[in-house]
């Protein structure tokens, strides 16, 4: 193959994406969190530079998973070349009348498992409860970040808000219920009931344990800024319903450690993100993708 | 140590092993893996791991990292034989919640496994040698493949499609056309189509193999030039539909050859055109067929294709018989175990798996087993003599010709 040409099919790719990065990151750093409660703002900045390397390690270990697949049967220029093809068909896919089709396969098979619903209620129930409560808490991650560090809507920022309170308090805490729920009934699953179609490796085990740490982390910060009276943390609490709970048998003091607890946890979160693409969980990018392709395409031009 | 090959697996099966959640479903319900032999590495969830750890310490990450690490030729040698263990029967792509197409997956793996010289199995060498001699894989010469014709009653006339113009051109497969046990689904399949006022023809001893068997052991180039000498051929015929009566040449033509070339005429199955046939009147079923039936859904036309009412209401048609469902019936029918090569290569476990179905049978107190591919035929007949049982076996066309 030609230099130029070798170069020119990469930079196609590597360029949009490296600013879609370094895009992704200016984001992350110039919002204004207002509404952390950290006190010491070292915690903060700390915390950014971390998850700013992390979502990067996501986005890099993604796409080089992503090239892996593309250097399958059928390559004739390069891995690069294939996958912008591929992103070029996808954006076409998108403004057509397909997309519509697209959508519903998405929703009912990737978001909604219809398939293991239907072969079992429990194992389905499970697996909605995590992926529900992960999108849910996502999906609230950018109303938050879009109503109160962009639009500073009111409601969502002040202590008593409406928005504050059945979004940042209340909502958060539902997604982190169910994504417990999820979790403690895997783990069950998993290390107690052992079904014999259950096969637990070492980083099988080790992603549930970190999962329930992060989760179970969150609601212990929670009531970790209930318990010392950290800002936010102050007025209507029980719409925090599980922190407060958890609140109860802290002793005040504990409000001292909330800054460290605090970073650990976003730490935490943060590490499992860059994990993402180098272990089991990547099936949550890979397995929607897949499900897409097989309603997608048809059969006689798979081969 | 090898250096494995990567660039015969396909990028959906590169997406599929990837998006595998390793639930486990599907070691459950595999009957090779899961039920005949309780071996993790035959099951789906197996092999991907298996093949995942190889392909991805050559070319991983850590790979590029740290060095490729090789897998020893003993290991490759187990998965190799561990994947021909499967019958591609379907039963994974039918419960996997994450929609693997793992029909697909497995058929790539064995391609794969032949680039990189760990496939087909010996066993199965004598199916190509034979294939590629004779033009079918039962070592018959070639003029031998119409002779089943003239066991037909006079008054039916099977044209030579290559010749006189045919509606309907007949693909009979290589088993129905030489095996003298199998023979009889060509015949009734004929007379059925006869009796219908159908204008068929074949190709004769024109007609080559289908190249099912071998594109199953992941020999798909070897297949390319048979394919395009049957796709010539039925250019030549024009017919409007291309029939069979064999499941597994259904498959071939209808989903594996539009990747050699374009068809000239849609690909049906026999159960399709009789359902068809039934229901507009042009065949009415009258003579009573006494007995108790149950019907085996062969992979190759349920879980492959969706043809699962077809058979049954043509069995319905039939006055005086009765129809009973295995508790193991449609998507979820076991497989006969003949499939992929198996019987071939692992005649003992062709003969585990086949057991069980037969024993799927006998609890529906039916005393007629039914099925519509001469695999799954031979397959559960060779079971049924070997076990005693009170069942008999036959095709589906043998029932509806004796009612017509």
């Amino acid at each position: 193959m030609p230099e130029s040409r070798y170069l020119s099919e990469r930079a196609w790719l590597y360029v949009p994406f490296f600013l879609a990065v370094l895009l992704v990151s200016a984001i992350i750093l110039v919002l204004p969190y207002d509404t952390v409660y950290v006190r010491d703002r070292t915690y903060l900045y700390a915390f950014l530079v971390i998850v700013v390397i992390c979502v990067a390690i996501f986005l890099l270990g993604t796409l080089y998973n992503i090239l892996f697949w593309m250097r399958g049967k059928g390559l004739v220029t390069s891995p690069e070349r294939r996958l912008l093809g591929l992103v070029w068909k996808a954006m076409r896919l998108m403004l057509s009348r397909m997309f519509a089709k697209a959508l519903a396969v998405f929703l009912r098979d990737a978001i909604y498992l219809a398939k293991l619903k239907g072969r079992s209620t429990s194992r389905w129930f499970m697996h909605i409860m995590i992926l529900g409560g992960f999108l849910l808490m996502f999906a609230f991650d950018l109303l938050v970040t879009l109503s109160m560090d962009i639009l500073e809507y009111g409601p969502m920022i002040d202590e008593g808000g409406w928005a504050k309170l059945w979004v940042r308090d209340f909502g958060f805490e539902l997604a982190g219920v169910m994504m417990l729920i999820g979790l403690i009934i895997a783990a069950v699953r998993r290390f107690v009931l052992r079904p014999k179609m259950v096969r637990t490796e070492l980083p099988d085990a080790a992603s549930i344990l970190f999962l329930l740490a992060v989760v179970l982390g969150g609601f212990i910060l929670e009531g970790m800024g209930v318990a010392g009276g950290i800002p936010g943390h102050t007025q209507d609490i029980e719409y925090s319903f599980l922190g407060y709970a958890i609140s109860l048998v802290l002793p005040v003091s504990s409000g001292d450690w909330y800054d460290a607890a605090w970073l650990v946890h976003g730490v935490m979160s943060a590490l499992l993100i860059a994990y993402i693409p180098f272990s089991r969980l990547f099936h949550m990018v890979a397995t929607p993708i897949a499900i897409e392709l097989e309603e997608m395409i048809s059969k006689e031009v798979r081969g | 140590m090898k250096t494995l090959d990567i660039s015969k697996l396909d990028v959906l099966a590169l997406v599929r092993f990837d998006a595998c959640t390793r639930c486990g479903e599907c070691t459950v319900t595999c009957p090779t893996g899961g039920e005949a032999q309780d071996v993790e590495l035959v099951t789906p969830r197996g092999k991907i791991i298996r093949l995942r750890e190889f392909y991805k310490g050559q070319y991983g990450l850590r790979a590029r990292l740290l060095g490729p690490k090789h897998p020893s030729d003993a290991d490759l040698t187990e998965l190799a034989k561990r994947a021909y263990e499967c019958t591609i029967c379907g039963q994974c792509k039918a419960v996997c919640p994450a929609h693997l197409d793992t029909i697909e997956m497995w058929e790539n793996m064995r391609e794969f496994l032949v680039s990189n010289g760990l496939g087909p199995m010996p066993e199965h060498q004598q199916i190509v040698k034979s294939v590629e001699n004779y033009d079918n894989p039962w070592m018959q010469p070639r003029t031998q493949r119409s002779r089943w014709v003239r066991k037909l009653d006079k008054d039916i006339r099977v044209k030579d499609a290559l010749k006189e113009r045919s509606d309907v051109l007949y693909f009979v497969g290589c088993t129905a056309a030489y095996d003298p046990n199998i023979r009889n689904m060509a015949l009734d399949t004929a007379t059925v189509l006869s009796k219908a006022g159908i204008d068929f023809g074949t190709l004769g001893n024109e007609e080559g193999c289908c190249g099912s068997t071998m594109l199953r052991t992941g020999l798909r180039e070897q297949v390319r030039k048979m394919a395009e000498g049957n796709i010539a051929r039925f250019e030549r015929a024009a017919p409007s539909m291309i029939l069979t009566s064999c499941a597994g040449c259904y498959k071939t033509l209808r989903q594996d050859y539009p990747r050699f070339g374009k068809l000239p005429a849609k690909v049906v199955h026999i159960t399709t055109l009789v359902d068809e046939l039934l229901r507009s009147g042009r065949l009415v079923p009258t003579k009573r067929v006494e007995g108790t039936v149950t019907f085996h859904d062969p992979c190759h036309l349920g879980r492959h294709n969706g043809l699962y009412d077809e058979p049954r209401r043509i069995l319905e048609s039939i006055p005086g018989l009765k129809v009973v469902e295995m508790e193991r019936n449609r998507e979820d029918a076991r497989c006969c175990g003949a499939g992929g090569g198996v019987k071939t290569a692992f005649p003992d476990l062709a003969g585990k798996i086949s057991t069980l179905r037969v024993e799927d049978a006998e609890r529906t107190g039916a005393g007629i087993l039914t099925t519509s591919c001469p695999f799954c035929y031979q397959s559960l007949k060779a079971t049924i003599d070997a076990k005693g049982s009170k069942l008999r076996m036959t095709d589906l066309m043998e029932l509806l010709r004796t009612s017509l």
